[in-house]
């Protein structure tokens, strides 16, 4: 699929036995978006020639040469990736500090928002740390985490976490999900 | 006698009856129109068949049907695999009458916008493309809330009808402008649909390479 790192483009893929990667959306080859291509077991095929690349990004196969070994200089652009706690964090550059522990939730859903990471932090009142919005329960939602992430200016993702509960709270914590993101982007077009 | 279909390739509405056809095994009739640039659908001869210059038609016998949804419904029964109507309780009766007529919204909005895209019909393209938005929002989240019960299709845990008329313009929308890049629940619903047995493809609607064994190997393990 595709995603963003600050202003790099990204893409992120799971291989069948369950290993994420994150690289520049962009194969060696032709430039093609690397989310365009399809994965089949531990190898990613760029949709555009076939290349295949495995999961540390090393170019495995070149369809149009069946003979050819690839050397291992044509490779793709990696990024630092961690797939913890149902959440893939990414990086263009290792970084220093592991992600938060998020607590005790589950995956619940992710949205975007017509609006940027600040604009969607201060519709919270809180804003210690502008990515990570820890939610109280309220009425049927059980209590959430909201981990934001940067699209471009006036736009973000809003993965959610929620304290594992039942299915109805679950239902009502992605109804009221959409309840902040409609709040949150007409507070946008008000101001 | 098989049914004819007045077919133009490149539409997602006639793809829903080639679709729907594929996937309970029948096979159609087809008689091409040229619906761009020759704009066949809007001369006397065709609207003698369909008053509303509107594609696809579906002819079987005596019967001229012109809306899109009853000609799923009427290819499902004709093969006796009502599976596809989805369950006969109220509810889930409902639910699929539900997302028939919501397919028409998903028509007015993205199909809309991949007109003006593609074709240059003329169109206020952002009110049309956020018209889409806001039909894709809310697919996502009936989409969410179903996986949360457990069901993988929109009315249920086995694919209607209902899944047929909805798809091709969700599908295309990306022709239109507008990215199915936010909405993670409508992507993998796409790829079951992509998966089921029978599916077949339209231009800018492929299957699942995945599921392909990869070129060459295939012959090699034969």
């Amino acid at each position: 699929m595709a995603s963003v790192c600050g202003t790099l483009e990204v893409a992120v893929w799971r291989s069948a036995s369950g290993r994420v990667a994150a690289w520049v959306d962009r194969c060696p080859h032709r430039g093609m978006r690397l989310s365009h291509g399809f994965v089949r077991g531990e190898m990613l095929s760029c949709i555009y020639h076939g290349w295949r690349f495995d999961g540390a990004g090393r170019c495995r196969k070149i369809p149009a040469h069946p003979d050819l070994d690839p050397p291992e200089t044509i490779r793709t652009q990696s990024l630092a990736c961690l797939d913890a706690q149902g959440v893939i964090w990414i990086a263009s550059e290792a970084p220093a500090v592991a992600p938060p522990d998020l607590g005790n939730v589950v995956p619940l859903r992710s949205l975007t928002f017509e609006a940027g990471i600040d604009a969607v932090a201060a519709m919270t009142g809180e804003v210690p740390d502008r990515s990570l919005l820890r939610l109280d329960a309220h009425g049927p939602v059980p209590p959430l985490v909201l981990l934001l992430q940067a699209l471009g200016p006036g736009r973000s993702a809003v993965h959610a976490l929620a304290a594992p509960t039942g299915t109805g709270a679950l239902v009502a914590a992605s109804r009221a999900l959409e309840d902040f993101r409609r709040r949150t982007e007409a507070q946008g077009i008000a101001a | 006698m098989r049914p004819t279909l007045y077919d133009y390739v490149l539409s997602p509405s006639c793809y829903k009856a080639r679709l729907m056809a594929a996937l309970v095994g029948s096979e159609l009739e087809s008689v091409a129109v040229d619906f761009h640039p020759g704009g066949d659908h809007r001369k006397p001869e065709f609207l003698m068949l369909n008053p509303a210059g509107t594609l696809p038609v579906l002819t079987h016998g005596g019967l001229i049907l012109t809306e899109t949804t009853a000609m799923l419904v009427y290819l499902v029964r004709l093969a006796g695999r009502c599976e596809w109507l989805g369950g006969e309780d109220p509810a889930s009766a409902a639910r699929v009458q539900q997302w028939l007529a919501f397919s028409a919204r998903l028509t007015a909005s993205l199909g809309l916008a991949r007109l003006h895209d593609m074709l240059g019909r003329p169109a206020d393209i952002d009110a049309a493309r956020w018209a889409g938005t806001l039909c894709l929002r809310e697919l996502e989240s009936a989409l969410v809330e179903n996986r949360l019960l457990g069901e993988d299709f929109l009315a249920g845990n086995a694919p209607t009808v209902a899944d047929v008329a909805c798809f091709p313009y969700v599908m295309l929308a990306p022709d239109g402008g507008v990215s199915l890049d936010p909405y993670p629940a409508i992507r993998a619903w796409t790829r079951r649909i992509r998966a089921l047995p029978g599916f077949v493809e339209m231009p800018g609607i492929h299957r699942l390479h995945d599921l392909r064994p990869e070129p060459g190997e295939a012959e090699a393990a034969a």
